[in-house]
C-alpha cells in the first residue's frame, strides 16, 4: 500500500497545482458557463489540464469542482447535477493520477451568505456541500479541500457534511485580506480564529489561498506559524490580474517575482505549497525545484 | 432630548448597527416633529459614513457594514411615509441602475456596493447578477437613472464593461449616464481605457466616486 497524503506531508514538502480556471478558458471554455459541466461534456480537456500539472510537479491536483456546491451550481442552473458532476470530476482526475500522486476533492464557497447577513441557515449549506462531497468521495477522492473560505461558519459547515459523507481527510484554507491590524477573511475572521477553531475541530491541515500575492503569503505563513503547529497549506496568487485593451489578461507580479518569495513561504513554515489565480503549469514547474531544493 | 444629544445616539446606533435603537431614534424624530432631512443629514449620514472609514481602515468588516446598512434602511422606512405625506422629497444624491455583468455570477461586491450607496442616500435599482447588457440601458432609461455601475469578477467578464459604453455610445447615449466599473480585476487604467466616468476598488470609494460625479 503506498504513502495516504498525510504520510507524505510529514514526509516531506508536497506541491500541489496551480490556476485552472485560466486553463479552461484557454482551451476554450466559454464566458459564462459552468465549469463543472466539462466534467461530463468534456472530460478531455479537464483530464488534459490534470496532466499537465502532474507533469510539472505537482504531488496532488485539486478537482474541477471549485464551484460544485449545490447552491453554487444553482446559479448555473446546474444544481440537480451536483452528485453527478462532482463524481466525474474525481474519477476523470483519478484517470490521469501517476503513481504516487493524489486527487484532492475541491470544495469552495457557495458564493451566498449564511442568516443574518444573507438568506441562508447552517443546514441549507451542509446540505449543499454533503451532495457535493458525497460525488467526489464517491469518485474516489484521496482528500477533500475545503478552500477560498472567506467565513469560518461557511467553512466549518462544509467540514461538517463533508465528515458526514466521506472517509478522507479533510484539509481547509480560508482566504485572508491584509489590513492594517493583519489578516481578516472578508466577515472578519482573525488568523487566530480560525486555526483555534479549525484545530480544535481536528482538521489535519489548514491555511491559505488566494486573494493575496506571493509576498503577502509570505507573512501571512509566518502569522499562521506562530498560531498552529499544524502542517500548513499555502498557494498565494500571482497577484491582481488585468486585463489589457487588446483584451489580453496578466497578473501583477509575473513569474519571477512569484517565485521569489517561494522559499520565504517554505521558510516560514508552509508545509503544502501551490498556485492559485494566475498561475499556470509553468509556475509549478518552477516551483518543483524549489521545493526540492528546499527540502 | 436635545437635538444634538438625538443626532449623537443616532450616530452611535448606525456606527454600533442597533436596528430597534435607530428605529426607536427615528420614531422619536417623528413624535418630536423634527425636521426630518436634518435629523438624516446630521445623524443617520455621519453615522454610515464613519462605518465606512472604519471599514476602510480595516477595524469593520462586512457583517458590520452590512449591519450598520439595514440598520439605515429600517430608519429610512419610519421617515419615508412621514416625508411622503408632508411631501417632502427628500434629497436623492443620485439615482443609480446596478448589476453584475452578463456571464458572471458573483455578486458580494455588488451588493455590497449597492447597500452602500442606498445607505449614503442614493436611489439604487439593483438588477441582480448575470444581467444581459441591454437591460442596463433599458432600465437606466426607464427609470432616468444618473449612473450605470456594472461589475464584473472575471476577467473574462470584464470586457462586458466596455462593450456596454460602446452600446450607449452606439445609442447616441454616451453622456447620458456616468457609468462607474468595479470587480477585482478593475482598476483605473481599465477605466480610463474603456471610457468609463469612475472606477472604484471597494464600496466606500465608490460613494464617494458616485458623490464626486453628482458634483456633491
Amino acid at each position: 500500500m503506498s504513502m495516504t497524503i498525510l504520510e507524505l506531508i510529514k514526509k516531506r514538502r508536497v506541491l500541489l497545482d496551480g490556476g485552472f480556471g485560466t486553463e479552461l478558458i484557454q482551451r476554450g471554455f466559454p464566458q459564462g458557463a459552468c465549469p463543472e459541466t466539462w466534467n461530463v461534456e468534456r472530460p478531455e480537456v479537464v483530464k488534459e489540464i490534470h496532466k499537465s500539472y502532474f507533469d510539472a510537479g505537482s504531488d496532488a491536483v485539486l478537482t474541477n469542482s471549485f464551484g460544485g456546491s449545490a447552491i453554487k451550481l444553482a446559479s448555473h442552473g446546474q444544481d440537480k447535477r451536483c452528485y453527478e458532476l462532482n463524481r466525474a470530476a474525481a474519477i476523470i482526475a483519478n484517470e490521469v493520477k501517476p503513481e504516487g500522486g493524489f486527487v484532492g476533492g475541491s470544495i469552495g464557497p457557495t458564493g451566498k451568505f449564511l442568516q443574518p447577513q444573507g438568506e441562508f441557515t447552517e443546514p441549507e449549506f451542509e446540505e449543499s456541500f454533503a451532495e457535493q462531497a458525497s460525488g467526489l468521495a464517491d469518485g474516489e477522492v484521496d482528500f477533500l479541500l475545503i478552500e477560498t473560505q472567506y467565513d469560518l461558519r461557511e467553512a466549518l459547515c462544509a467540514l461538517r457534511a463533508a465528515r458526514k459523507v466521506a472517509a478522507v481527510p479533510v484539509f481547509v484554507t480560508m482566504t485572508y485580506n491584509r489590513v492594517p491590524r493583519g489578516f481578516f477573511t472578508l466577515m472578519g475572521n482573525s488568523v487566530a480564529q480560525c486555526l483555534e477553531q479549525l484545530g480544535k475541530e481536528g482538521v489535519p491541515a489548514v491555511g491559505a489561498n488566494c486573494t493575496l500575492d506571493s509576498s503577502d503569503m509570505a507573512d501571512l505563513v509566518k502569522s499562521m506559524r506562530e498560531t498552529t503547529r499544524l502542517p500548513l497549506i499555502a498557494q498565494a496568487n500571482a497577484g491582481k490580474p488585468s486585463l489589457s485593451s487588446q483584451g489580453e489578461v496578466s497578473y501583477s507580479q509575473g513569474l519571477e517575482d512569484y517565485l521569489r518569495h517561494i522559499p520565504k513561504i517554505i521558510e516560514n513554515g508552509a508545509n503544502v505549497v501551490g498556485g492559485c489565480c494566475g498561475t499556470n503549469p509553468d509556475y509549478i514547474r518552477r516551483m518543483a525545484v524549489i521545493v526540492k531544493k528546499n527540502g | 432630548m436635545k437635538k444634538e444629544e438625538l443626532f449623537a445616539r443616532i450616530e452611535k446606533a448606525i456606527i454600533e448597527g442597533l436596528k430597534s435603537e435607530a428605529v426607536d431614534l427615528a420614531r422619536e424624530a417623528v413624535r418630536a416633529k423634527l425636521d426630518l432631512t436634518e435629523v438624516i443629514e446630521k445623524g443617520y449620514v455621519p453615522g454610515i459614513q464613519k462605518v465606512g472609514d472604519l471599514w476602510e481602515k480595516g477595524d469593520y468588516f462586512l457583517p458590520e457594514l452590512i449591519t450598520s446598512a439595514e440598520c439605515m434602511k429600517a430608519a429610512m422606512a419610519v421617515f419615508q411615509p412621514e416625508l411622503d405625506k408632508a411631501n417632502i422629497k427628500t434629497k436623492t444624491k443620485g439615482k443609480v441602475v446596478i448589476g453584475t455583468v452578463e456571464g458572471d455570477i458573483h455578486d458580494i461586491g455588488k451588493n455590497l456596493v449597492a447597500s452602500m450607496l442606498s445607505a449614503n442616500g442614493f436611489d439604487v435599482v439593483d438588477l441582480g447578477a448575470d444581467v444581459k447588457l441591454d437591460k442596463f440601458i433599458e432600465k437606466a432609461e426607464e427609470s432616468e437613472a444618473d449612473f450605470i455601475c456594472l461589475s464584473a469578477l472575471l476577467t473574462t467578464t470584464m470586457v462586458g464593461q466596455r462593450t456596454l459604453i460602446e452600446r450607449l455610445k452606439q445609442k447616441n447615449l454616451g453622456g447620458k449616464f456616468k457609468v462607474l466599473v468595479g470587480g477585482a480585476p478593475a482598476n483605473q487604467k481599465w477605466a480610463d481605457e474603456i471610457g468609463a466616468d469612475g472606477y472604484a476598488e471597494n464600496a466606500m470609494l465608490a460613494v464617494k466616486a458616485a458623490k464626486r460625479l453628482m458634483g456633491a
